[in-house]
C-alpha cells in the first residue's frame, strides 16, 4: 500500500491511512482497545512518526486487530510470539520503530517465555499490553492476570490467583516498566511517548476493560482503584519500584504512569546488509584461513 | 605409498583426546596434498568416560567413500580402564574394533598401565605396539597433555610419514604462536619420543616396515580439511545469510557456533535462541525486515518450530531451516546419524503450504546448494527445508580450496521493490499474479507499507474469510510451486545408465557410498545405475520419472525403518520399490549396500535391513 505524504493530511488523519476503516473496526462498543488505539495515535502524531518506518506486531486476540487499525507496516504471527518477532527485526535494523501490541493471554500465558527473555535482551521495542483479565475472542476464559482484586475463598490448580505483570517484569530485569487505563487516553499517550523514547525494551501494561467477558473488572471498577504514580516516586530506582507496587498492593490499589526506568549501556548496532550490492563480493578468506 | 588407509582412532570421551588426534592427522596429511575423509565421528550424547572413536581414511586421490569398517591401523588411547568398563583395563578400543582391523594390520595402544593379551590379534598377522604415551608424557616430559603427541610421532613413524618433522613443526607454530617455542619444542620432543618406542619395537621384532606408507604430494591445488557444517556456513554467508539463530542441540550446534564466530564479521547477527521457538521467530523478524535469514537445529528442535514453518507459509515470509537429522524419535539417539525427517520436512503442519525440501548429498554440496535454498526462498517466499544429517554435518574432509573461491552466485533478491519501484508501480503485498509470486518490500522503504499476517487474507493483506478472496489466496500461494517445478525444479543426479538396469536410488549422505557399491557390483559384474535426488518437494516426478521407469528394478537404499523416500517415489510416480534400510544409528558401509543388493537382485528379496555383522563388544550407558 501507498503511503500519502503527509503534508497532505492533518497529522492524526495520517494514521487512519491504509488501515481499516473505522466504522469496519471488530471491537464491541466500549472496548477497552479503543482506548489504546486513539491513545496510540495520539503518541504517533506527537512524536512525529512517519508510517513507512513503524512497524506494528499485533498478538493473537482481539487486541492483536489493533495492528490493521493503524497505518504502518503490520505484521501478525502466531499466539504468544510477538516479542520474539520483534527481537529478530530489531536485530536485523534497529531504525526501525517497533511496537508490538498484545493480550494478556498472549503475551503472559503462551508467550510469557518471549516476554521475560525480551525483558532481559532489551531490544529497543515498546510493548503495549491491552490487558483485561480474559481471552475474549474465545468467549471470555481467564487469562493469568485474570481475577484481579477478586476475594477467593480458596485456590487450586485451575482456579489460582492472578499474577503481577509488573513484578514479573521487574524480576526479569525490564528497563521500562509502566502502567496505563485506556479509560485515560491522555494519559496512557503520555505514557506510550515515554515508553517509545525508552532506549531499550518498554513494556506498558494496560487496563483495557473487555465490556462483554469481564464483568468484575469493569471501567469503573479501574476508575475508584487506579491512582497515578506519586510524584515523588524515582523511577530510576529499582528499590522504590518494588517498595511503590508493595504500597499500592497493600492499599488495595494500582499505579499509573512510569514505574521503573534505567536504560542499559547498549553495543550500538546496524542495519544487517540486505540489498544485493551490500551482499555481493564478500571475502571468504577470514573463514577459509581456519581450514588450512 | 599405500593408496588408501583408514586409521581408526578409539579411547575414553574427552578425557584421551581421539578428536585431536584424528584432527592432527587429517590437517596434516592435507596439508601434505593428500586426500582425507573422516566421516564416521563416533562419540556418545554425555561429555565425559564413554567410548568414542573416529576413523579417518587418508587416499592419494579422492575417495569415493568411507567403505567399509575394516581398518587398517587401530590406535588405543586409553591408558587405564574406561570409567564405564572397569573390567576391562586399557583395552575397550582393542576390544570393540579389534575384530574390524584387517589381517595384517597395525596395532598401536597406550601400554602405560601394563600391556593387553593380543595374541589373537597376532596370530592375524597383525603387528601390535604397546606405546607407554602416557608414562611418557608425565614421567619424561612432566606435560600429561602432550600425550597425544608421543601417540602421533609414533603413527607418523610407522607411516614413515613427516620424519623431518616439516609439516608437525609448522602446524605446532601455528598453534602456539603466542605461547611460545618451548611449547613447539616440547611437542616435537614428545613426537621423537613416540617414534623411538616404535623404531624399539620394529628392531626386537625384526620387522623392516609394517607394509603402510603415507608420502607428502606436494604442490598440488591446494587443500582445506573441514566439517559439512562449516561448508554450510560457508556456503550460507556466501549466499547472503546475514542471520542466523539457533538452539543448542546435536548435531546442529556447530552451525551456531560458525555463525557466532562468522556472521559479526560480515556485518551480520547470530543469536542463541532461549528456545526453538524463539530462535525461528526472531528469524523470521529478521526476513521480514529484510535480512537472509536461516534457522538450524536437528529433529526434536524442528519438530518445535512446526508453526512457525506454516506462518512462513501463509505469510509468505522467506526462510531456510536447516534439519540435521539424526536418530529419532523424540530424543532418539542424538549423537547417530539417520534419515528419517524426509515425511517431515515435506508435510509437517497444519493445512498446506508452498515449502521447498532440498538435500545436499555431499560436504562440497552443503556449499553449492544451501546458495540455491536461499535464492530460492527468496524467490518463492516459503520456507526452504535443508535436510542434512549427522554424517554430513560432522563429516571432515580435504576439499580444493578453489572450490569456495569459484563457485559464487549473483544474489539477486528478486521480487523485492525499490522506493522508485513502488512509487512507479504501486504496490500490492499479496497480489494475485500467474506465478503466484508478488513483490515484497523491506518494511522502511519510503512511500509503501505493508499489512502481513498468517491470517487468511486479502491482497493488500487485510485479514478475510470472504471464500472466492479465500480460495484466490490459497490458490495464488499453491501456484508458486507450480512455477518452482516449471523453472527451478532439477532432475536427479544419474550415475550409469539406468536403462533396463537395477537402479540404486539415494538421498542426502549415503550418495558416495552408493557410487562405491556401484563400483564394486560392476568388479562382480552386476552392473547397476546410481539416482541421487536432491530436489525432493515439491516432487519433481515430471525429471524423476522417466529417469527411473526403464530400469529393471529400483532399490532405494535410506538411513530409516519405513523407506520415506521409497514411499514417496511409490506415491507419486507410481512405480514400485525395493527397499534397503539401516537405522541403528551407524552409516552405510559399502558392503552393506553391495549384500543388499545381492538378495534383492539374486534372491528376490523385497526388503532388506541392514544389521551390524560383527556384534560390539561393550555398550557402554549412555545418557541423554
Amino acid at each position: 500500500m501507498s503511503v500519502q505524504p503527509a503534508a497532505r493530511t492533518s497529522a492524526s488523519k495520517v494514521w487512519e491511512e491504509n488501515a481499516v476503516p473505522r466504522h469496519r473496526i471488530q471491537w464491541c462498543p466500549g472496548c477497552g482497545d479503543y482506548g489504546v488505539l486513539n491513545a496510540l495515535k495520539l503518541a504517533f502524531t506527537r512524536l512525529e512518526l512517519v508510517p513507512h518506518e513503524v512497524l506494528l506486531i499485533g498478538g493473537i486476540g482481539c487486541s492483536g486487530q489493533i495492528r490493521n487499525y493503524l497505518n504502518g507496516n503490520g505484521f501478525h504471527g502466531t499466539h504468544g510470539g510477538p516479542l520474539a518477532y520483534a527481537v529478530g527485526v530489531k536485530m536485523a535494523n534497529p531504525d526501525l520503530r517497533v511496537v508490538a501490541l498484545a493480550g494478556d493471554g498472549d503475551t503472559f500465558a503462551i508467550g510469557v517465555e518471549n516476554f521475560v527473555h525480551t525483558c532481559r535482551r532489551d531490544p529497543q521495542v515498546t510493548l503495549i499490553v491491552m490487558d483485561n483479565g480474559v481471552y475474549g475472542l474465545t468467549t471470555g476464559q481467564r487469562s493469568p492476570t485474570g481475577g484481579l482484586g477478586q476475594e477467593f475463598p480458596q485456590f487450586s490448580e485451575e482456579e489460582p490467583p492472578p499474577f503481577s505483570p509488573l513484578r514479573l517484569a521487574l524480576a526479569a530485569g525490564a528497563t521500562f516498566v509502566a502502567q496505563s487505563f485506556s479509560g485515560d487516553p491522555k494519559h496512557a499517550a503520555e505514557v506510550y511517548v515515554q515508553a517509545m523514547e525508552h532506549p531499550g525494551f518498554a513494556f506498558v501494561n494496560d487496563f483495557s476493560p473487555c465490556v462483554t467477558y469481564n464483568k468484575f473488572n469493569t471501567y469503573d471498577w479501574f476508575r475508584e482503584r487506579v491512582q497515578p504514580v506519586p510524584a515523588d516516586h524515582d523511577p530510576t530506582s529499582l528499590e522504590a519500584a518494588w517498595e511503590l507496587l508493595a504500597d499500592f498492593r497493600r492499599r488495595g490499589r494500582s499505579p499509573l504512569g512510569v514505574i521503573y526506568r534505567s536504560p542499559r549501556r547498549r553495543k550500538a548496532q546496524r542495519r544487517v546488509p540486505m540489498w544485493p550490492q551490500e551482499l555481493e563480493g564478500v571475502d571468504l578468506e577470514p573463514m577459509l584461513r581456519a581450514f588450512r | 605409498m599405500t593408496n588408501r588407509l583408514k586409521v581408526l582412532v578409539g579411547g575414553v570421551q574427552l578425557r584421551d583426546g581421539v578428536g585431536t588426534v584424528v584432527d592432527l592427522l587429517g590437517r596434516i596429511a592435507t596439508r601434505a596434498g593428500l586426500h582425507v575423509l573422516a566421516n564416521e565421528r563416533n562419540y556418545a550424547s554425555t561429555i565425559y568416560g564413554a567410548h568414542q572413536f573416529d576413523p579417518i581414511l587418508i587416499c592419494e586421490e579422492p575417495p569415493l567413500s568411507h567403505g567399509d569398517d575394516q581398518v587398517d591401523i587401530l590406535v588405543a588411547l586409553e591408558f587405564d580402564s574406561n570409567p564405564d568398563a572397569p573390567q576391562q583395563p586399557n583395552r575397550d578400543t582393542i576390544l570393540r574394533h579389534g575384530a574390524h582391523l584387517r589381517d595384517g594390520g597395525v596395532l598401536l595402544y597406550d601400554a602405560s598401565t601394563g600391556t593387553v593379551p593380543t595374541q589373537a590379534l597376532e596370530a592375524r598377522g597383525i603387528r601390535v605396539f604397546p606405546l607407554p604415551a602416557r608414562q611418557i608424557a608425565l614421567r619424561e616430559l612432566r606435560r600429561e597433555v602432550v600425550k597425544n603427541m608421543v601417540v602421533t610421532g609414533a603413527l607418523f613413524r610407522l607411516l614413515e610419514f613427516d620424519m623431518d618433522q616439516r609439516y608437525l613443526r609448522a602446524l605446532l607454530e601455528e598453534r602456539f604462536a603466542r605461547r611460545g617455542q618451548d611449547l613447539v619444542d616440547l611437542n616435537l620432543q614428545a613426537a621423537l619420543r613416540g617414534r623411538a618406542i616404535v623404531e624399539e619395537v620394529l628392531r626386537e621384532r625384526g620387522w623392516g616396515d609394517v607394509g603402510y606408507r603415507l608420502e607428502p604430494r606436494p604442490g598440488g591445488e591446494p587443500l582445506l580439511f573441514l566439517s559439512g557444517t562449516d561448508a554450510l556456513g560457508l556456503g550460507a554467508i556466501q549466499a547472503g545469510c546475514r542471520f542466523y539463530a539457533g538452539y543448542p542441540i546435536t548435531p546442529a550446534s556447530p552451525l551456531l557456533e560458525f555463525m557466532d564466530r562468522y556472521l559479526p564479521v560480515y556485518g551480520g547477527r547470530s543469536l542463541q535462541g532461549q528456545n526453538e521457538r524463539e530462535s525461528i521467530r526472531a528469524a523470521l523478524g529478521a526476513s521480514l525486515a529484510g535480512a537472509r535469514a536461516m534457522v538450524g537445529s536437528s529433529g526434536p528442535g524442528i519438530s518445535l518450530k512446526v508453526e512457525e514453518f506454516g506462518l512462513a507459509g501463509a505469510a509468505e515470509i522467506p526462510m531456510v531451516v536447516v534439519d540435521s537429522q539424526r536418530a529419532g524419535p523424540s530424543t532418539g539417539m542424538p549423537t547417530k546419524t539417520e534419515q528419517a525427517d524426509l515425511r517431515m520436512a515435506v508435510g509437517a503442519g497444519h493445512g498446506e503450504i508452498p515449502r521447498i525440501v532440498l538435500a545436499p548429498s555431499t560436504l562440497e554440496e552443503c556449499y553449492t546448494l544451501i546458495m540455491e535454498a536461499f535464492h530460492l526462498a527468496d524467490k518463492y517466499q516459503c520456507p526452504v527445508f535443508f535436510l542434512t544429517d549427522l554424517t554430513l554435518a560432522e563429516v571432515r574432509k580435504s576439499v580444493p580450496q578453489r572450490l569456495f573461491q569459484e563457485t559464487r552466485v549473483r544474489i539477486t533478491r528478486e521480487g523485492v521493490l525499490t522506493e522508485e519501484e513502488v512509487q512507479r508501480d504501486g504496490f500490492r503485498r499479496f497480489r494475485l499474479t500467474d506465478s503466484g509470486i508478488s513483490p515484497r518490500i523491506f518494511p522502511g522503504t519510503p512511500g509503501a507499507v505493508f499489512k502481513v499476517s498468517g491470517t487468511e487474507h486479502d491482497e493488500l493483506g487485510f485479514v478475510t474469510t470472504d471464500p472466492p478472496k479465500r480460495q484466490a489466496m490459497m490458490e495464488k500461494r499453491m501456484r508458486k510451486m507450480e512455477t518452482y517445478l516449471r523453472e527451478d525444479a532439477r532432475g536427479p543426479q544419474v550415475y550409469g545408465d539406468p536403462v533396463g538396469r537395477p537402479v540404486l536410488v539415494g538421498w542426502g549422505s549415503t550418495k558416495p557410498v552408493l557410487l562405491e557399491a556401484r563400483e564394486r557390483l560392476r568388479a562382480e559384474g552386476l552392473e547397476v545405475a546410481v539416482v541421487q535426488i536432491t530436489h525432493l518437494w515439491p516432487f519433481p516426478t515430471r525429471l524423476v520419472k522417466p529417469v527411473l521407469e526403464p530400469a529393471t528394478m529400483l532399490i532405494v537404499c535410506e538411513q530409516n525403518y519405513s523407506g520415506q523416500l521409497a514411499d514417496l517415489i511409490q506415491e507419486r510416480c507410481l512405480l514400485p520399490t525395493r527397499r534397503i534400510l539401516k537405522y541403528n544409528g551407524r552409516v552405510f558401509y559399502v558392503s552393506d549396500i553391495v549384500r543388499g543388493v545381492h538378495r534383492i537382485v539374486r534372491h528376490g528379496a523385497a526388503e532388506v535391513r541392514v544389521a551390524e555383522a560383527l556384534p560390539v563388544a561393550v555398550e557402554a550407558h549412555e545418557g541423554e
